[in-house]
């Protein structure tokens, strides 16, 4: 087997426009993609800065009275009416939401301002605004009386905005989650307590990661998405040189051999893995020396991406044996090399490596996470984000089962040593 | 040594090889002769193993190779007419591999190259890539590939087509020297019949498939010996010339070469006469008249009715 193995590293070696191909491309790629992307980052707010009028229209010890009012039109006892109002008076609506942008981790990059809602409007309009948040009337009123009494609520938070941008739908996101956060807290109370339970202010709308955490930009994504896509096409490269072999009818002095068909295909099979591996790590290695694409630099990182880059080679590997084992069944080169590019690109387009699956729908995304190339780079992902390889033993074993089936297959669809 | 007895292919119905009958004893050199699509590769896929035949069976010391091939490739050299060779690799490096997938040993194996490589004259180029080499220096490389486990039985399947004279001779002469020194037994095809005469003690005769005649170059000559082949030249050649001849007593066989006439005539039958007065009489002169020693070529001629370039 090693024979085939040295054999097939030197053929593809000599091959040197495969060479420079598969190590050059994704090398330029990832050059070209870095200038085009350089420093947008998906969860990146470093740099942003919100400008919010704050307009309150509520008069909070108006509603508190009129929601007092509300309990003694209910038949209610005294005692329960005392309870109730504290409660509501604990909740204070328009204070939790003054007191949202008033944390350190917001305020920080969105500004809050209170102003009456003619001058936020203006100010909207002339830009210097990028959005009015109003609480309007008989908001605290109708809050209290959804929480306390479960009644449905007709006001609601208005957010108005000039014109849409990143910062406006940020600043939606944060107030909605803010207020779905806050309401599923407080169900829960209830359901603990019996009835409606202390308020528990929410940890905020903007999701903290912690403190090690490196974010994950486009750069980074197409780096790791095009060195995989181009690793995938070695699996065909190597199946496409079998038929030379056949036609050349070198296939058969190797079957005159005695030698055993699995150490042929084993032999494609270990080059790919070597091919693949030298050709990621070389990718990663060049790109991170040119664009320091990937800022950590530790050994434990290094010893992460060779883990993830040793699975990711197997499968490639074990492709390439599925791949070997057609060419040799198909008699037309032109089509076994148009199914491979299907198969290929299937999977790259289901594995995310052409857009992020994030910007695709769910269940995409969840397929995604049944592809080889897509298991991958979420496992880069999460690696540079988290930096911890323990958690990875699930997306590794999907890898190590996705190379035991593709080399099953190939095994199983292995010519016989003769033709009939 | 070996026995082959009825082998027969057909593909989609069609019989490429039928009943089939070599044997092939040790140290022999056997010729297997016949023109491009004679049924010649083929034959030597069954045998070698490579190709599974529809009926009939292959022999090695009177056990059938056809359900257990290993034992008949262990003992196999195979010189393919293509060029089996990884041309991205020098000489050395594919010879390297061969000779590690036919399992020499390791402390053997670089010795075996050498040898190897000095038999075919390509010992000074060896690490030079093959796809640099001549087509006769492939076919070097190529025959030299089947030698490194030492067969006991070499196949070569037109191993000089389309290569220079020097190549070819070099080739001719390594053949020549494995079975005389070394004892191999050969089995050469080829549709050039002087190197079949030239190589061979028997000869087989392939034709659509089937062996239409075999034996020792004597025996197949013999076939012609009730005849006599004269070649003629004449000044001019039309049809009607042509059947004139064919109509004289005791001509059984008249055909046009490039280099003229072929007659094929009864043993002894005195056609000279005849044939200048048939030639004359439609104003044409004959101005050369050669009787030939007969050849295989001739054997083949007579057998086939078409000369091996067809």
């Amino acid at each position: 087997m090693i024979a085939f193995i040295k054999k097939d590293l030197l053929v593809f070696w000599r091959d040197r426009k495969e060479v420079l191909i598969s190590l050059l491309a994704p090398i330029f790629i990832i050059i070209v993609v870095n200038f085009v992307f350089s420093g947008i980052t998906f969860d990146d707010a470093g740099d942003m800065d919100i400008h919010a009028g704050l307009v309150v229209e509520d008069d909070e010890a108006a509603g508190l009275q009129q929601f007092e009012k509300r309990l003694q039109n209910i038949d209610l006892p005294e005692r329960k009416i005392e309870v109730m109002m504290e409660q509501a008076q604990d909740l204070s609506p328009i204070g939790l939401i003054v007191s949202l942008f008033d944390d350190p981790e917001l305020s920080s990059w969105i500004h809050t301002e209170e102003m009456n809602e003619e001058e936020a409007i203006e100010q909207v309009e002339n830009g210097d605004l990028d959005a009015v948040i109003k609480i309007p009337n008989d908001f605290t009123f109708d809050v209290v009386g959804q929480m306390v009494l479960g009644e449905t609520a007709d006001t609601s938070l208005h957010l108005q905005i000039e014109e849409h941008s990143i910062e406006t739908d940020i600043l939606t996101d944060i107030i909605d989650n803010y207020l779905k956060t806050f309401n599923y807290q407080f169900a829960l109370g209830a359901v603990a307590e019996g009835e409606a339970g202390d308020a528990v202010l929410p940890e905020g709308g903007r999701e903290v990661i912690n403190e090690s955490a490196v974010e994950w930009d486009l750069a980074q994504y197409y780096a790791v998405a095009m060195s995989t896509l181009f690793a995938l096409f070695i699996a065909a490269t190597v199946a496409v040189k079998t038929e030379t072999e056949k036609r050349e009818r070198v296939f058969n002095r190797i079957l005159l051999t005695n030698s055993r068909p699995v150490s042929y295909l084993m032999g494609k099979t270990f080059s790919t893995f070597a091919m693949t591996w030298i050709q990621l790590m070389l990718v990663f290695f060049v790109s991170d020396l040119l664009l320091g694409i990937f800022p950590e630099k530790s050994v434990n990182y290094w010893l992460g991406i060779i883990v993830i880059v040793t699975f990711f080679s197997f499968v490639v590997a074990g492709l390439s044996a599925s791949f070997t084992s057609l060419m040799l069944r198909m008699k037309n080169l032109n089509a076994a090399n148009g199914l491979f590019t299907i198969v290929i690109m299937v999977m790259a387009a289901l594995g995310g490596n052409f857009f992020p699956m994030e910007q695709l729908p769910e269940w995409l995304e969840a397929l995604s996470g049944w592809t080889p190339t897509g298991i991958t780079i979420s496992l880069f992902t999460e690696f540079l984000q988290t930096d911890d390889i323990v958690s990875f033993a699930a997306p590794l074993m999907k890898l190590a089962g996705f190379f035991i089936g593709f080399l099953l297959f190939g095994v199983l669809l292995f010519p016989e040593r003769r033709r009939a | 040594m070996i026995e082959i007895n009825k082998l027969t292919k057909s593909f989609k119905g069609k019989k490429v090889v039928e009943d089939v009958d070599i044997y092939m004893d040790e140290g022999e050199s056997i010729g297997l002769l016949g023109p491009n699509g004679a049924g010649k590769s083929t034959t030597i896929s069954m045998i070698s193993s490579l190709l599974k035949p529809t009926s009939g069976d292959v022999k090695l010391n009177g056990k059938s190779t056809i359900k257990n091939p290993a034992e008949i490739r262990r003992i196999l050299g195979v010189v393919p007419q293509e060029i089996a060779l990884y041309e991205e690799l020098s000489a050395h490096e594919n010879l390297k591999f061969f000779g590690e997938i036919y399992g020499v040993k390791r402390n053997v194996l670089e010795q075996r190259i050498q040898n190897v490589l000095d038999m075919v004259g390509l010992k000074k180029r060896q690490k030079e890539l093959v796809k640099t080499f001549s087509g006769g220096m492939k076919r070097r490389v190529n025959i030299a590939a089947a030698l490194l486990h030492n067969p006991e039985i070499l196949i070569l399947d037109e191993p000089t087509v389309g290569i220079d004279p020097q190549s070819r001779s070099h080739i001719l002469e390594t053949v020549k020297k494995l079975n005389r020194e070394n004892g191999t037994t050969v089995l050469y095809t080829s549709h050039y019949m002087e190197e079949v005469e030239q190589l061979c003690e028997r000869v087989y005769i392939m034709d659509h498939g089937r062996v239409v005649a075999a034996g020792s170059k004597e025996e197949l000559l013999s076939i012609l010996s009730s005849e006599d082949t004269i070649q003629i030249n004449l000044s001019d050649t039309n049809d009607e010339v042509v059947e004139k001849i064919k109509s004289i007593k005791n001509i059984r066989r008249v055909d046009e070469t490039k280099n003229g006439i072929r007659i094929i005539s009864k043993k002894g039958s005195n056609i000279l006469s005849d044939l200048v007065h048939a030639v004359e009489s439609e104003g044409i002169h004959l101005t050369n008249f050669q009787m030939e020693t007969p050849s295989l070529e001739d054997v083949f001629l007579h057998l086939t009715g078409r000369t091996l370039r067809d």
